[in-house]
């Protein structure tokens, strides 16, 4: 009898927890869709022809990649196998990187051919900036779980902290969905 | 040995991962080669792919669900 108020109670509390990331991430949209309505407000549809196109379908492609296997992890976790959810974590976190690493590029052409100080500018560093700051706390969440203490902690009936992280991780991927074709492809 | 379960899950990651990266394609193709009028199918791709994230890597139904569903949702 207790054992099923247990259940109960575990399923009650997993069920608030859900909401109460998706009420985050609902907030979260609304601070980047402000950017992104500004983007057209100010500047309609046009952008600098000078926008590295490759590099922007690049670092998407990367990102995406980056939720296939932050998916895995969650996949994994979920059916006990350890070893393949934290090497998947560590992909996740070397591909965020990477885009990290993507976007440096990019702002360091972009301070030459479109400044801050610009009307273009001034959008395309706010919203890559943003994103690009979600994508590092992202990486810091996801280098947590591969802590040594964080091992066997998680297992298939209980791994919240997988996957709000995870989630959070697909949340970032869903905002630049919007973002490239908004500052890179519209014209 | 690795269950039925988890295999199919794993093939639907690969098959969201390709439809993602096919609609990426295709809007880089509009961003690049059509140069005005392009942005409603932008729009469509782009609302499409964060569809396809929101169902199948973000689980989006398990808010309609009392939990008891637990973790494994496919």
């Amino acid at each position: 009898m207790t054992m099923v108020r247990d259940v109960g109670e575990r399923a009650r509390r997993l069920a608030i927890n859900r909401l109460g990331l998706w009420l985050f991430f609902l907030s979260e949209s609304f601070l980047f869709s402000a950017l992104l309505v500004t983007r057209f407000y100010l500047q309609g549809v046009s952008r600098p022809t000078e926008l590295n196109q490759p590099l922007g379908f690049a670092i998407s492609f990367v990102l995406i990649l980056s939720s296939l296997t932050a998916y895995r992890a969650e996949t994994a976790i979920a059916h006990g196998a350890e070893t393949m959810f934290r090497r998947n974590i560590l992909y996740t976190i070397l591909l965020g990187i990477l885009f990290l690493a993507g976007v440096g590029l990019e702002w360091s052409e972009g301070f030459r051919l479109f400044p801050p100080s610009h009307g273009f500018g001034t959008i395309f560093f706010t919203l890559t900036g943003f994103h690009a700051f979600h994508v590092f706390t992202g990486i810091l969440a996801l280098a947590v779980l591969l802590m040594p203490r964080q091992k066997g902690r998680f297992t298939p009936d209980n791994h919240w902290g997988v996957e709000a992280i995870v989630k959070y991780w697909h949340f970032v991927d869903v905002v630049w969905v919007f973002i490239f074709p908004a500052l890179y492809l519209v014209s | 040995m690795k269950s039925r379960g988890f295999k199919r899950r794993l093939s639907v990651g690969f098959a969201v991962f390709g439809a993602l990266i096919g609609i990426k394609v295709v809007e880089y193709f509009f961003g690049t080669r059509i140069h005005s009028g392009a942005w409603p199918y932008l729009v469509v791709l782009a609302f499409a792919g964060a569809w396809l994230i929101l169902s199948y890597f973000m689980h989006i139904g398990q808010l309609g669900e009392s939990g008891s569903k637990d973790h494994d949702n496919g």
